[in-house]
């Protein structure tokens, strides 16, 4: 175990390499002057050559390449044009808020699709098991930023029953804490707050979680389609056992490692997805950093986001490895 | 059968299920044909010019007019929603043609050229399938500048490995086949043996992929169009139509509700063609209950 957790991390150094070097491809295809579009509309000239000067356009592509990733790994990821703060220091500001909703989208996305993906392996071919593929069929391919819309206009502006944008009421002072909005209430003792902000995570954190909980369903459902076929199965029923705990224990139990692995990279995915959501109900965090910059055409900003993005779900399917083997035995001995 | 010898399997399989095919089955692949009917002829049949701005006409409710209603500058929604049909699905088609294209080119070459090139395609196909899909292709179009063409090149950028893990998964498989060795044995040249008889059987499970794709990619590009780095105004790219209606959604929600049900249900559509295309390929799938 101590073996494969140390390999796993020394992969982890060449993937952000790849990253960081994707990301200065991405800085290669700018067309023009990238000094220009770096300093900002506005900039003034000696700005332009300032920028110039640090981005070592003038030097040879190795230079520049070196130099990029020398300042990559000290945390300058540039200054943004419109916060005219370092990327890295507003990003630092705005995760935990996008953590939080992918945090609230997950756990959303397990307490549908696990209950899901068995009823519809036992029921495979019923009606029951048509109706509900066809409802996380159309969950995996609306389209989220509609959705997200639609409900606004439905479930907060016509019937009022949820908030429609933001993330605590207008007024309230949380304490900055940890930068999740939900946490930092909770700590704050006030309770009736605490439930507020959680009203108000919930219709984004559903949305986010729509066209994932189609994926972990499906999965597991053919994962427990092949698992109630397998003779063990078949010989626990024989002895006798409760239907009840023979889904839960055994099938359940044998099925759900393939989901955790699905459920892993969704992190990731999510985090993404965040791009799509968080403007549209007015939160704070990467996905909305990420638009504000598209549209104040801050493109190192963006480019930015995509490196930290990285890292991120570098670090994410770092833990969700290490956690798989943990869990699952089997996964040790394979790979020892 | 003529999966196993790869000799024109189009003109004899391929009728030959056509007549197979359940109603259902008839019913969704006529869609599609319909959809992509739409998307090369779309601009013709258009009622109105999709870009004619009439603000008297401003924000009108879906009639027998306007079937779709007007969007916030008098513009049929309808023309608009038809023109759009051939932005949103021939970049999604582009997309999905130059990943699949390079797809099986860097597949083909990781499962049967040397290991290190091996090595070098599967670990960018890891990043690349751990990477959400939607920020890479933010990344670049952003570096591309924004436009519907920067968001294709960006989004055919991302793609491909998936492709490439999908025919190297193929190929290998198709590799080992006894067939294969028979052939290697006869003394086929290895060009031939390639191109004439592994690729073909390999590639013939790639139209599953490449439909049920359609409607991820197409999900995608309305996404980047959605916050403004894909097609630009006055562009009636489907997801530039629901980021237009946007900010009028109190005043006329159908400007938002109806290019976004147009996505959807596209979506849907390639989505159970895909299945339908799945279970006819592996008629065994039927009876493990996967329709």
């Amino acid at each position: 175990m101590a073996k494969f957790v140390l390999r796993r991390l020394a992969m982890v150094p060449v993937v952000l390499w790849l990253v960081a070097t994707l990301v200065f491809f991405m800085i290669q295809l700018i067309p023009g002057d990238p000094a220009r579009v770096a300093a900002g509309r506005n900039a003034t000239l000696e700005q332009v050559q300032a920028m110039q000067q640090k981005l070592g356009l003038n030097k040879p592509l190795v230079e520049q390449y070196v130099s990029f990733l020398n300042q990559t790994i000290h945390g300058d990821l540039g200054t943004s044009i419109f916060t005219f703060r370092p990327v890295l220091t507003d990003l630092g500001q705005v995760l935990p808020s996008s953590f939080e909703l992918v945090f609230a989208a997950m756990l959303i996305n397990i307490a549908v699709a696990i209950p899901l993906g068995v009823i519809t392996a036992i029921f495979r071919g019923t009606r029951t098991d048509f109706a509900l593929r066809i409802i996380t069929l159309l969950g995996a391919t609306v389209p989220v930023f509609w959705l997200g819309l639609v409900l606004q206009y439905l479930l907060g502006a016509q019937m009022r029953i949820f908030p429609i944008s933001g993330q605590k009421p207008s007024g309230a002072q949380i304490e900055r804490i940890t930068g999740m909005t939900t946490i930092d209430a909770l700590a704050s003792g006030n309770l009736p707050l605490f439930f507020m902000t959680l009203h108000y995570i919930a219709l984004p954190a559903f949305v986010l979680s729509t066209s994932f909980i189609a994926v972990s369903a499906r999965t597991l459902r053919s994962g427990m389609i092949n698992i109630l076929d397998s003779d063990f199965i078949t010989l626990a029923r024989a002895k006798g056992i409760s239907n009840f705990r023979l889904i839960l224990r055994h099938a359940l139990r044998n099925a759900i490692l393939p989901t955790f692995t699905i459920l892993g990279m969704q992190v990731g995915w999510m985090l993404g997805s965040t791009v799509l959501v968080e403007s549209i109900f007015g939160r704070q965090g990467i996905g909305s950093y990420a638009t504000t910059a598209v549209l104040q055409k801050d493109i190192f900003a963006v480019i930015a986001v995509v490196l930290v993005m990285g890292v991120v779900v570098t670090l994410v399917n770092l833990l969700v490895d290490i956690g798989q083997k943990l869990i699952d035995p089997r996964l040790r001995i394979s790979d020892a | 059968m003529s999966l196993i010898t790869g000799k024109s399997f189009i003109s004899n399989t391929f009728y030959k299920k056509v007549k197979w095919l359940s109603f259902y089955e008839k019913f969704i692949f006529a869609a599609i044909i319909v959809i992509l009917l739409t998307a090369i002829f779309g601009g013709r049949l258009a009622p109105y010019d999709p870009y004619y701005v009439n603000l008297e006409d401003s924000l009108l409710p879906p009639s027998s007019k306007h079937w779709f209603g007007t969007d916030v500058n008098g513009r049929d929604l309808f023309s608009r929603v038809l023109v759009g049909a051939s932005s949103s699905l021939l970049s999604t088609l582009a997309v999905i043609a130059f990943a699949a294209i390079v797809g099986t080119i860097l597949g083909t070459g990781a499962a049967l050229g040397p290991r290190w090139l091996d090595e070098i395609i599967m670990r960018i196909s890891d990043v690349a399938f751990a990477f959400p899909a939607l920020i890479l292709s933010l990344g670049f179009a952003a570096a591309l500048g924004p436009s519907l063409s920067s968001a294709v090149i960006a989004l055919a950028l991302t793609w491909w490995p998936g492709y490439a893990r999908l025919v190297r998964t193929y190929v290998i498989e198709i590799k080992y086949r006894e067939y294969v060795d028979a052939a290697r044995m006869l003394g086929v040249s290895r060009n031939r043996l390639i191109f004439r008889h592994i690729l073909p059987n390999a590639l013939i499970n790639l139209y599953v992929q490449i439909t049920i794709d359609v409607s991820a990619v197409l999900l995608v590009i309305s996404g980047l169009s959605f916050i403004g780095i894909g097609a630009q105004a006055p562009s009636a790219e489907w997801g530039a139509l629901v980021a237009d209606g946007r900010n009028y959604i109190l005043a006329g929600s159908w400007t938002v509700v109806i290019p976004g049900a147009v996505i959807c249900i596209t979506a849907v559509l390639f989505n159970l063609a895909g299945d339908a295309l799945r279970v006819i390929n592996d008629p065994t799938l039927l009876r493990k209950g996967e329709k």
